[in-house]
């Protein structure tokens, strides 16, 4: 048993690109993909043969037979085959969770070293039985007698033929996740020009970090795709005007160009003590400073299914004891552009901090130069539970390139997730005062 | 020695029908069949700028059980050089055809994993025929080489039953002995069984449809039983794929996987692996007092692997894979 919490390192993390949908992976599986992200690791640290702590990680769309699909994808690496893995599971959030998991069980001693990491794939999706000829297939199970399974036979139609694919619709709204944002879009009076400009920028910054070479030691080339398939360096805030609305009917805001699409593509970030890191003379990125998950009442309450992390925000700053603007970086998923804009907006409104998030005075403004500067979801793609991996690793190594102050260079992830919930995340650099 | 340098890859309808050619009585006398020469022909087939396509090595890869990586399942540039094989084996020269050829003993070298999209050549040829117990073998040497590299090399020896030490249809006393020769010898002898796995009765057509290999005797029991076989048989190269996907978290980059095929397997099937990987002892560094983050297990050394019939033990196949070191003699063949 230790005493107090020890400080959790971030060692660094590997992706492979991230395809559009029923591309480059549409043959490879949510296994497949975990495997080559987890091998990429292992090969970037030399982890061939070590057994890891523990391995969490997860996919938000998983078949019925992905059962234990991180240890699965475990026994499929050089890792040694006594690493224990677990799955995890919270929409968009399942990636940044992972790692939180991981970290806590550094921070308390109970593991040295882990990984976090997720894996999606749109193209490969699962396909279900009817549900209804599933119903009679598992009572035709049940009956003994021939007669009593003849008479479950009658009951076949060939409408039963047609599969249950799955939907991107909120089980309990009926809604998309794009309608969803559309209302809010509307709600907080966010244009179509803002989101544009929006996403130009994050294609331009991933396509400036590519080309410095920000991402060579954070994304390994997989089945011939070398960088993120969605990303349009030539983006621009014209070309995105022209894209016709895709949500929120004729008079929307929202296109294909400022929504991220379906994507296909899996992360994985070591994580251990700094002990662990020393011992093999890894070099710390930054270290994890706090994580927080939120919902909302997206239901029955008159709340935003993608406003979760506006209030997950507050009790993190207030756990970590610093302001909003307080950041170097911030990392805000872009699931939608109006998904960021309408957080940001929100945490600048003075109403919506006092009434919802009973706040004495709003948490305001950030420098929106500091927003996603190697990128976001929308230019890189969005494979669910892969993007919290990506924006860690990401964050992580842009802390360790600041400059060592005074003070650790601190950076904010927040990431919006499907079901009203969203999960947060605090790492710092590792120059700087110890905190 | 005739080289000659294929265009494209061989369509495999035609071959198939001049490999089971011979099998026409009088139909050797016509110089396209095989089974006018009395030896193996010098002769090579050369193709260039051969690319792995990413769609078939997926549906190969689920059907052998590989994880879809980077790089092409360790088996898979034997499927991209099969056309060449059934084009050697059916030139006219030959001295007999194709089909009623059986597959003894692949040895796969691997210099370092191939990757899908690279562009390769493959050069194929046969040697020899050397007397065996039960017959004449030649080996098929396939090359293939990434930018002027030799990357990967099969050896694949086929065996024409009959005429060998041992009569053809009785056991005979050089048979027993071979035979006997063939169980001791078994590299993987007295390993523990690791993994059971259910083979159903369509796997030939399964292997057929990503390999290309549609050799009647895979097919159906109908048509295996033609050539004397109780019922259709999995591929030989699957059932050595299966074994290596099994072990292909353990396999060194630079390796030479070597089987020996015992007895066929008689589809449908449940078989057992065994491996040299089960005789470490359980917790062997990776126990779960040592630190996390130790390196277990022993990745370094040679792997010895057996598959056998899950009841009766029937030995299927047995091999052994052994890592590579790079300044070792890169070519083998000639």
């Amino acid at each position: 048993m230790i005493d107090k919490p020890r400080r959790v390192a971030i060692i660094g993390g590997s992706r492979i690109p991230f395809a559009r949908s029923n591309s480059h992976y549409s043959h490879a599986s949510n296994q497949d993909m975990l495997t080559a992200a987890l091998e990429s690791l292992v090969a970037r640290f030399d982890l061939q043969g070590q057994r890891i702590g523990e391995v969490a990680g997860g996919a938000v769309l998983k078949h019925s037979g992905d059962r234990d699909l991180t240890r699965e994808s475990v026994l499929s690496t050089r890792l040694a085959p006594e690493t224990p893995a677990y799955d995890v599971q919270q929409a968009c959030g399942t990636g940044l969770e992972t790692t939180i998991l991981i970290a806590n069980k550094i921070a308390l001693g109970q593991i040295d070293c882990g990984i976090a990491c997720g894996t999606d794939t749109t193209s490969d999706a699962p396909i279900g039985v009817n549900e209804d000829l599933r119903g009679i297939m598992l009572d035709l199970n049940r009956e003994k007698s021939l007669v009593g399974r003849a008479k479950q036979l009658t009951r076949l139609r060939p409408g039963q033929i047609v599969p249950s694919i799955p939907r991107n619709e909120e089980p309990r709204t009926g809604l998309s996740m794009g309608e969803h944002c559309a209302i809010m879009a509307q709600e907080w009076g966010i244009g179509r020009e803002q989101q544009d400009e929006l996403a130009a920028r994050s294609h331009h910054n991933l396509a400036a970090a590519y080309e410095r070479g920000f991402m060579e030691d954070l994304v390994t080339p997989y089945l011939g795709l070398e960088r993120d398939q969605n990303l349009r360096p030539d983006s621009s805030v014209e070309k995105l005007a022209k894209l016709p609305p895709v949500f929120g009917g004729p008079q929307g805001t929202m296109t294909a160009g400022n929504s991220t699409p379906l994507s296909d593509g899996s992360s994985a970030v070591l994580l251990a003590s700094e002990e662990w890191a020393k011992e093999r003379k890894l070099p710390v990125l930054a270290y994890f400073v706090d994580g927080q998950a939120a919902a909302i009442d997206h239901v029955h309450k008159r709340e935003g299914l993608l406003m979760a992390p506006a209030y997950g925000m507050p009790l993190l700053l207030e756990r970590v004891g610093v302001t909003l603007q307080d950041f170097d970086l911030y990392e805000i998923h872009e699931a939608f552009a109006a998904q960021v804009l309408c957080t940001l907006k929100a945490w600048e409104d003075e109403r919506f901090c006092k009434e919802r998030l009973g706040l004495k005075a709003p948490l305001g403004a950030i420098d929106r130069d500091r927003l996603n500067v190697n990128g976001g979801s929308l230019a890189a793609g969005h494979p669910f539970a892969a993007t919290g991996g990506r924006i860690v690793a990401s964050l992580a190594k842009a802390l360790s390139e600041r400059k060592p102050g005074r003070t650790p260079a601190r950076g904010v992830i927040s990431i919006c997730a499907a079901d009203g919930q969203g999960v947060l995340a605090v790492l710092e650099s590792a120059g700087g005062a110890q905190r | 020695m005739a080289t000659r340098t294929l265009k494209s890859s061989p369509r495999l309808l035609p071959l198939y029908a001049r490999a089971a050619a011979p099998l026409i009585p009088g139909a050797c006398l016509l110089p396209f069949v095989p089974g006018a020469g009395k030896s193996i022909p010098e002769l090579e087939l050369t193709l260039q700028d051969v690319r792995a396509d990413g769609a078939q090595v997926a549906d190969y890869a689920k059907v052998c059980g590989f994880a879809l990586r980077e790089h092409l399942p360790i088996t898979y540039p034997h499927v991209l050089a099969f056309p060449l094989h059934m084009a050697v084996m059916a030139d006219g020269r030959f001295p007999f055809g194709a089909v009623g050829l059986v597959h003894i003993e692949n040895r796969i070298l691997q210099h370092r994993p191939v990757g899908i999209g690279e562009p390769l050549s493959i050069k194929v040829w046969p040697t020899a025929l050397e007397p065996h117990a039960r017959g004449r073998a030649f080996t098929l040497v396939t090359q293939v080489s990434a930018g002027g590299e030799v990357v990967w090399e099969d050896f694949s020896t086929m065996l024409r039953r009959g005429g060998g030490s041992a009569s053809e249809n009785k056991v005979g006393p050089g048979e027993r002995k071979a035979a006997d020769r063939d169980g001791e010898g078994s590299p993987a002898a007295g390993l523990r069984p690791s993994a059971t796995w259910r083979l159903p009765g369509d796997l030939g057509r399964r292997y057929a449809a990503v390999s290309g290999d549609r050799n009647p005797i895979h097919m159906h029991p109908l048509s295996a039983k033609l050539f004397g076989f109780p019922g259709a048989i999995a591929h030989g190269m699957w059932s050595k794929a299966r074994c290596l996907a099994a072990l292909e978290s353990r396999l060194p980059d630079a390796c030479e996987a070597e089987v020996r095929f015992r007895k066929p397997i008689v589809l449908p099937a449940k078989v057992q692996l065994a491996s040299s990987l089960s005789e470490q002892p359980a917790g062997a560094g990776g126990s779960a007092e040592a630190p996390a983050g130790e390196v277990v297990g022993d990745s370094a050394g040679e792997i010895r692997f057996a598959l056998t019939d899950a009841k009766k033990g029937t030995p299927h196949l047995d091999g052994v894979v052994r890592p590579v070191e790079h300044s070792e003699e890169r070519s083998t063949g000639k």
